[in-house]
């Protein structure tokens, strides 16, 4: 089915169409990283993988994330292309959906940080802000998959 | 100077078990075919894209007054629409959509059904709605509606075995369905009912 699935963050369950934006993402990936020439960085990924995030921490480290890319990312990623910016806007319009369920767990403190993902989450900002704008953003665009996986 | 051409009217949509179009009334100009372009406003694109509008490719100086918008109205946000009018180089204002779409509105329909008596097999064939659909489908004997039981269909392949019944008996079937994106169902379908066959007694 469209596939929706269930985070489970302790008392957080947040419903999310990861098939549709799986779909949507996989109809633009390869576009998308071309337009990346800096093979040799991470957003996500450097130094540690997402993986090595504490189970505790995935909640709040997931809010940041969809906040990420909601406030920063989406945005600096328009193309001339028309077909790929309707996925684009697919996307960050899931993503603003999930990321508002989020924050409604934060605000029932179920989705607590703990220094592990606030370390994180600034290791990420500082990869992002480490390029300029346009590229930090198509680079972590096309790294979507990267946190779609993790998530799964 | 030329009239301006007027922006479309009666813009509406009708959307359907997750099939979303978008229609409007013909601009009528001394019988020259008008043409018209949508576009479509997500709430990313209100709030943090500065009110940008997305053009629908398909839809682009079309003569249909309807427009396929299923596939770019694919997250549970509140969506605008708009579309104009071109006859040559003129183009009218846009017409924007009265208030927003959200998906979850959607009308659902229950699944058309067939139920099949295959020997002592209940069987249920179910209509393929479409990748957003699950279905409940509930079943019983006749007479012990009590004893209701409830199978819930992910995928919809070609037949869904429901129970395995007792000779002679009569049983009943009807069937929801159930969209997981914006957790609604339809209501249910008309019951079915059908017969298991008689006893074969293997030493006749």
């Amino acid at each position: 089915t469209a596939g929706n699935k269930i985070l489970h963050f302790g008392a957080c369950r947040v419903s999310m169409s990861m098939t549709e934006i799986r779909a949507g993402f996989t109809a633009i990936k390869a576009n998308i990283q071309a337009r990346d020439p800096i093979r040799t960085l991470s957003i996500l990924s450097y130094p540690h993988s997402l993986h090595k995030v504490n189970a505790s921490d995935r909640c709040c480290i997931t809010r940041h994330l969809f906040d990420f890319y909601v406030d920063k990312v989406f945005k600096h990623c328009k193309t001339e292309d028309s077909y790929v910016n309707r996925k684009i806007s697919s996307i960050a319009n899931s993503f603003l959906s999930t990321k508002r369920k989020l924050g409604q767990c934060h605000e029932q403190n179920q989705c607590v940080c703990g220094q592990e993902s606030t370390e994180k989450f600034k290791q990420i900002l500082a990869n992002y802000e480490g390029l300029n704008v346009t590229s930090a953003a198509m680079k972590s665009l096309g790294e979507l998959d990267i946190l779609l996986d993790w998530m799964e | 100077e030329e009239a301006l051409l007027p922006a479309p009217q009666n813009i509406s949509i009708l959307s359907t078990n997750m099939k979303h179009f978008l229609t409007w009334s013909p601009v009528t100009n001394q019988g020259e075919t008008v043409r018209y372009s949508v576009e479509f406003q997500g709430e990313y694109e209100r709030v943090y894209a500065n009110g940008s509008w997305i053009p629908i490719s398909e839809c682009s100086l079309i003569t249909a007054t309807v427009c396929n918008i299923t596939e770019d109205i694919s997250a549970t946000v509140a969506y605008n629409l708009r579309v104009r009018a071109a006859l040559g180089a003129r183009r009218s204002e846009w017409g924007t959509l009265k208030g927003f779409f959200n998906r979850n509105t959607t009308s659902l329909t229950p699944p058309v059904m067939k139920v099949i008596a295959d020997g002592y097999h209940l069987l249920v064939e179910l209509e393929d709605m479409g990748p957003a659909f699950q279905f409940r489908v509930r079943y019983w004997r006749k007479g012990k509606e009590r004893r209701m039981q409830q199978k819930v269909v992910k995928e919809v392949s070609s037949v869904v075995h429901l129970d395995t019944m007792e000779a002679r008996a009569e049983y009943c079937v009807k069937a929801q369905s159930y969209v997981e994106a914006i957790n609604r169902s339809s209501s249910f379908s008309q019951t079915q009912c059908v017969r298991a066959q008689g006893d074969t007694s293997m030493w006749l």
